[in-house]
């Protein structure tokens, strides 16, 4: 009980610090982030927000998580309070909602998948170099389609 | 090694290196027209044609359609598919009814073949061709050819490739609807060009060679019965399988995986010494294995299996002394070029109770081995088989071998005629008692023919022969229906 209402307290602290972060800072960006082509409405669109390119590759931590529910053929969410800076995002339908990228008994990936820019990869993730996007101070959108 | 020793094993090399590589032009010559026929490009679909009768007299009250499938496009631009293997599957129809017949044919529509239109470009990597840019991989079924194969299982038409899902087609218009899934989990599994199918319509197949491969069951109705991966021993590659009415029979050949390279081909090694293992499973418990083995062979295709009382376990194939063929010699022909690869020869396998096996060769050159699907998984006579390979990379005549008796009964259609893969339609109980529906290239005609001949007496010739108005490219395999 005590680990989860410390868990519950590092979350509502951590808002509150990005929103205090966000009215402080003048120079903060906003991102709206739409989700299209949405072909099985069900589960979640789940994803994590890098600002480096070390961080994509895995050895750093996300940015934010993203967790959108897919109940439309277009979905969006939005993030307040980021450095200005590049940013990629790697995200995937979590359409059987077990929280995990589905594969087939060969490891191969079953759910959609996609990455900021629409990058794509090849026989694996797209690179950095094609994902990352710029984000500005004040207003941004950005939209990938999930297939 | 000695001087001399030295100079024979150099002298010995340059002839081989002179003989094997022989460019399509001098091999064919002028007349007949060059085999590259065999595997010209298709441009586009080919509607519904009614074909001319050239020969003989249709049999009454036959009605037979031949589904085959192969690849057809090779080339865009400036570039080409590597090996035969990798251009883009068109499935053909055949069909005969009331003493006349029709074809009509269409490309399986792939995200490959899309993105390779697109581009007109061959970028896709595959068995035998390098990735390219503008190459796009995300999944098996990127690359998919759908080139191989095809079966009907519960009403529905697939075209079928080997590294990925089957593809489902229209029966009439052979319009493509996409990949099966059988069960959401199985998305993009591979599934095998060479089911077998047991009499009462269930269906087997495997997926993917390595360390392991996935064995699929589905019922006669198209449902899924079970689907189970299978470790295995040795990252062999192995193209085919076979079967009894009890056991699923996986050879492994010592053409193994060393590395995950693309093309695919270019990471697989032939070790001999290795030998070939035979893997024996009981379709009712994949736990229950047993191991033979064999010395080193090579092989693509095998025909149905079945058991003898004392738990004898006989089966054929077409045996190569190594993998030329499917390493360099599949590659070459699209360049025009003709390696002599090792001759498939037929040959029975028995596998004894005592875990003995031996090979029993019967000296005929054999491919595209076919029978009559109503004796699967028993013991039958007869083994149908392209063969008269000579002159070009391809065979010209069409063999019926009864084990019997151990001798061919043959049809040779010249050396202007390529020949494909024929298949059984019984007219009476015996496994003899129908006909065989087959095609060829003709490269006098430059037109591709349908034939029909007597399964009792293939050398009295074709019954009866079709032309198209086209040539088509040699095909891989086909199902009646």
């Amino acid at each position: 009980m005590n680990t989860f209402k410390s868990i519950f307290t590092a979350i509502a602290m951590t808002g509150v610090t990005f929103s205090a972060a966000a009215i402080a800072q003048d120079d903060s960006a906003n991102l709206a982030l739409s989700f299209t082509g949405i072909e099985e409405q069900q589960g979640a669109v789940m994803g994590v927000l890098f600002d480096s390119e070390d961080a994509f590759n895995g050895k750093g931590a996300p940015t934010r998580m993203i967790m959108v529910t897919a109940d439309k053929a277009e979905v969006a969410t939005q993030f307040a309070g980021l450095k200005p800076g590049r940013y990629a995002i790697k995200t995937f339908h979590d359409i059987d909602g077990d929280g995990k990228m589905g594969t087939n008994p060969y490891g191969m990936p079953i759910e959609p998948f996609a990455f900021s820019n629409n990058a794509v990869g090849n026989m694996g993730p797209a690179k950095w170099a094609d994902a990352a996007f710029e984000i500005k101070v004040g207003d941004n959108a950005h939209s990938i389609e999930i297939k | 090694m000695t001087n001399l020793d030295r100079r024979q094993f150099l002298t010995t090399s340059l002839i081989a290196g002179v003989a094997v590589i022989t460019p399509d032009m001098a091999l064919a010559g002028a007349t007949p027209p060059g085999w590259a026929l065999g595997v010209a490009d298709v441009e586009a679909d080919v509607p519904l044609e009614a074909l001319k009768l050239v020969q003989g007299k249709v049999p009454a009250g036959l009605s037979t359609t031949l589904f085959r499938n192969g690849p057809a496009k090779f080339r865009r631009g400036d570039s080409a598919a590597g090996h035969w293997f990798d251009g883009d599957g068109l499935v053909r129809r055949w069909h005969v009814r009331d003493g006349k017949a029709t074809l009509n044919a269409r490309f399986v529509d792939t995200p490959k073949r899309r993105l390779e239109t697109k581009l007109n470009a061959m970028v896709q990597p595959g068995f035998g061709t390098a990735q390219r840019p503008g190459s796009v991989v995300n999944g098996p079924d990127d690359t998919n050819a759908a080139n191989t194969g095809v079966l009907v299982n519960g009403g529905q038409l697939y075209a079928l490739w080997e590294g990925g899902s089957a593809t489902m087609l229209d029966a009439e218009t052979l319009s493509t609807q996409g990949p099966k899934t059988f069960r959401r989990d199985l998305k993009q599994m591979p599934f095998s060009a060479h089911p077998r199918v047991e009499r009462d319509g269930t269906v087997w197949n495997f997926g993917g060679n390595g360390k392991s491969t996935f064995i699929w069951k589905l019922n006669a109705d198209g449902s899924l019965a079970k689907a189970e991966m299978v470790a295995l021993d040795r990252k062999s590659y192995f193209h085919d399988f076979t079967m009894t009415a009890r056991h699923l029979i996986i050879v492994l050949q010592p053409w193994v995986q060393e590395e995950f390279k693309l093309p695919l081909s270019t990471g697989m090694s032939w070790k001999p010494e290795m030998g070939t293992q035979v893997l024996v499973i009981d379709k009712d418990d994949f736990t229950k294995r047993r191991v033979f083995e064999l010395p080193a062979f090579s092989f693509f295709h095998l025909a149905d299996g079945w058991e003898e009382k004392d738990g004898t376990i006989r089966f054929d194939g077409c045996l190569e002394a190594n993998p030329t063929f499917g390493q360099t010699a599949a590659s070459a022909l699209l360049r025009g070029e003709h390696i002599k690869a090792p001759t498939p020869m037929l040959t029975q396998i028995v596998l004894y109770a005592n875990g003995k096996a031996e090979m029993k060769a019967t000296r005929t050159a054999a491919e595209f081995p076919s029978s009559d699907r109503r004796v699967a998984g028993q013991a039958r006579r007869i083994t149908t088989h392209v063969t008269g390979y000579r002159a070009t990379p391809f065979p010209h005549a069409i063999a019926r071998w009864d084990w019997g008796k151990g001798r061919d009964d043959k049809h040779d259609f010249g050396s202007h005629q390529l020949v494909e893969e024929f298949l059984f339609v019984a007219s009476g109980a015996g496994e003899s008692d129908g006909w065989l529906i087959g095609t060829t290239l003709n490269l006098k005609a430059q037109k591709t023919e349908l034939h029909l001949l007597n399964a009792a007496r293939l050398s009295d010739g074709p019954v009866a022969t079709w032309q198209a108005g086209l040539a088509l490219p040699l095909g891989f395999h086909g199902t009646v229906a």
